[in-house]
């Protein structure tokens, strides 16, 4: 019974943040947990995927109850109390396992579907388990494929396309105005988590110089520090606006700041260099008649998170042809695996050769009469023999099939050892129908 | 011949078609398409001006045919120089177009083998079409440009942001190729004029008039031309303005080519 997949997790989807909390792991405790799983577990091959989102272990091992074997290591390594760890984890086996894994790879299990950092995070999770000695036949073939379809439904679908953020959105724009960002200065007038954070991902995309305009000098000092920027103290003529191709504002003024007069003077001055406002303040900071500047684009929070909508309903529809692609690569994947297992023939063979072996004992017992300790002699004996004979053909076998595709084919099946499967079944007259679910 | 040539307009068509449906379905297959039977109809177009030039034994100019079919070949040499310096083939959906219509008209006219006239026949016709023709084509080129500048601004403006809003480069770059564009047509008019003043000079039998109304045409528009990039320069006429007086510019070359002699006697055949 090898080739068995397991995961028990717990993610988002299941669980609170404070419980996943406890059951994530660092990098430096993945060894210690991979050692304790093959010792005291009978896991061989393990993959432990830690993300703020979720945590997960994939399995794969020679026993019918994998699930319950993880989900007892998880209780235990952290000191969890099974009965409320099993109300946030769930866990999958076989088909249903390597389907969630590229739901997951692939983001469609993400929180923001689309999003781009989980199939890095599963490489890392994967890369983890390498090094570690952790990962073997079975699980290099699952997650090299699971990155592979990762990346397909990358470049097959649109689903990472359009920012879903109004702070993406607002550097997708700039980008659309500017095309590149680099030599951009970028002024935040008032202050607020959201446009330091569109300041920050604009600052990521090439912005070189940030100025930080505040009524207060000391909130812009410390605006500023966080970008290396420039503080000023906030000045009702604009003139620090002449040097800005991008303006962010979020004041709590109770009236419009920059008039659409005030912007054509600052345009003239600027030889009309293009200028993108985004007004973020509720209410509005820039006089919407600004937005028919020439060579002045203003969005406004309400733009913008239309934009984030429209955006959401495309990767919807994404997420669909993204779904349809995990599942036909899930199943061809599992099936591709059995058959790549030989376990159910060589169980077959021993039990032909023992079925055969206890037979003639039996007849061999009857007619002589042992002493106990004989008859144990003799039954290990034959038993030794049975196992003898079938080593060096099993072993081979083993062999043949693994190395009949390599991860590097892994999409290519080569199957060697068919044949010696088949000539298997035929020599010893074995059953040809396979287990249907290993 | 005209078997090939017929051949090469129905290429320029099938370019046109796959360039636009790029534009309505975003595939980017349908883009590489495009693009290589572009280049395919490119290169079956100039084997057949190279025929043509064999066969007559002398280049051919000396009728409205040869000038459409050259400008539409020129349009396509510029277009794919742009695409291959810069990566950027959506320009191609608006100016392959006008490539073909070139040659659509070239297709309809009548063409002789009477070369022109011996007395003009020389490298300074050559050379004085050829640069007048490519700087024609990169005049198409900013308008092209000038064209996807103005539908990409109007689709932020009013926060459209559709399929075509993804497919169309940034304000900016358009802005900038669109310039680069006009200054190479600029560079290339400024010394196709020149060499059409010496040439003439040099030949006895046609005298030299300024008043000749294709020569007045050609002046003005390199004029709107100059002017645009002087005040460009100065004022900053960033973005619209430059898409506009693109525009402008491609009018006057349209009246300068063709509509001159339609209502005006010139000493130029086209």
């Amino acid at each position: 019974m090898m080739n068995q997949i397991f995961v028990v997790g717990t993610s988002h989807h299941t669980a609170p943040l404070d419980c996943r909390e406890r059951v994530s792991f660092s990098e430096d405790q993945y060894a210690e947990a991979f050692r304790l799983l093959k010792d005291n577990r009978q896991i061989e091959e393990a993959v432990i995927l830690s993300t703020c989102n979720r945590v997960e272990i994939y399995a794969a091992a020679n026993s019918k109850d994998g699930c319950t074997l993880l989900f007892d290591f998880l209780s235990d390594y952290h000191e969890v109390d099974r009965r409320q760890l099993a109300q946030f984890t769930y866990n999958y086996q076989n088909l249903d396992a390597v389907r969630h894994l590229f739901n997951v790879v692939t983001s469609l299990d993400s929180m923001v579907v689309g999003e781009p950092q989980i199939l890095g995070q599963v490489k890392a999770a994967y890369d983890h388990s390498l090094s570690a000695g952790a990962s073997g036949d079975v699980l290099k073939r699952l997650f090299t494929k699971a990155i592979r379809v990762g990346k397909r439904v990358r470049t097959e679908t649109e689903i990472g396309a359009g920012a879903v953020s109004i702070s993406f959105v607002a550097v997708q724009l700039a980008k659309k105005i500017f095309q590149s960002l680099e030599d951009k200065t970028v002024v935040i007038i008032g202050a607020g988590e959201m446009s330091e954070l569109t300041a920050q991902h604009l600052v990521e995309n090439g912005v070189s110089k940030v100025i930080v305009a505040n009524r207060t000098y000391e909130h812009a000092v410390e605006i500023a520090e966080k970008f290396s920027g420039t503080p000023l103290t906030y000045d009702v003529n604009l003139n620090f606006l002449v040097d800005a191709d991008i303006v962010i504002t979020s004041t709590n003024a109770s009236h419009h700041l920059i008039h659409r007069k005030a912007l054509v003077e600052i345009m003239r001055k600027r030889k009309h260099r293009y200028m993108f406002l985004i007004d973020i303040a509720v209410p509005r900071d820039i006089d919407p008649q600004v937005g028919a500047v020439e060579n002045a684009f203003l969005y406004n929070i309400d733009d913008l998170e239309a934009v984030v909508t429209s955006n959401l309903k495309e990767r919807g529809q994404e997420a669909e042809i993204a779904a349809q692609i995990v599942e036909a690569e899930a199943v061809k994947f599992h099936l591709e695996l059995q058959a790549y297992d030989v376990s159910p023939i060589i169980k077959a063979l021993y039990q032909k050769f023992q079925g055969i072996a206890s037979r003639e004992l039996e007849i061999c017992l009857d007619k002589a009469a042992l002493s106990p300790q004989q008859q144990k002699i003799v039954e290990s004996m034959i038993q030794s023999i049975t196992k003898k004979l079938l080593h060096q053909p099993t072993t081979h076998l083993r062999q043949v099939a693994m190395d009949s595709d390599s991860l590097e084919i892994a999409d290519n099946l080569n199957e060697d050892h068919v044949p010696y499967v088949r000539a298997l079944q035929v020599l010893f007259g074995l059953e040809r129908t396979r287990e249907t679910d290993v | 011949m005209d078997f090939l040539f017929l051949l090469t307009l129905l290429i320029y068509l099938a370019a046109s078609i796959f360039h636009a449906l790029f534009l309505t379905t975003g595939d980017r297959k349908i883009d590489r398409f495009a693009y290589w039977i572009t280049i395919g109809g490119f290169a079956l177009h100039s084997f057949y001006l190279v025929l043509r030039w064999l066969r007559q034994g002398e280049f051919p100019m000396a009728y409205w045919y040869d000038s459409a079919s050259f400008f539409a070949w020129a349009i396509i040499l510029i277009y794919l120089c742009i695409a291959h310096l810069t990566r950027l083939r959506t320009v191609g959906s608006f100016v392959v177009p006008a490539a073909f219509i070139a040659n659509l008209i070239a297709y309809t006219l009548p063409k002789g083998n009477a070369a022109v006239s011996p007395a003009l026949q020389n490298y300074w016709l050559i050379t004085h079409s050829s640069f007048i023709f490519l700087a024609y084509a990169a005049f198409v080129a900013a308008f092209g440009f000038g064209l996807m500048y103005l539908i990409e601004e109007k689709r932020i403006r009013e926060k459209k942001h559709t399929l075509l809003y993804n497919l169309l480069p940034a304000l900016g770059r358009s802005d900038r190729i669109g310039h680069k564009c006009i200054l190479a047509g600029v560079i290339l008019m400024t010394i196709g004029i020149i060499i059409g003043v010496f040439w003439t000079r040099n030949v006895q039998e046609v005298t030299w008039k300024w008043v000749d109304p294709k020569v007045i045409f050609t002046i003005a528009t390199w004029l709107i031309y100059v002017l645009q990039l002087s005040i460009r320069q100065i004022f900053g006429w960033y973005g619209r303005k430059t898409a506009y007086s693109a525009i402008v510019g491609f009018a006057a070359v349209l009246f300068t080519y063709a509509g001159v002699n339609l209502f005006l006697p010139s000493m130029h055949a086209f």
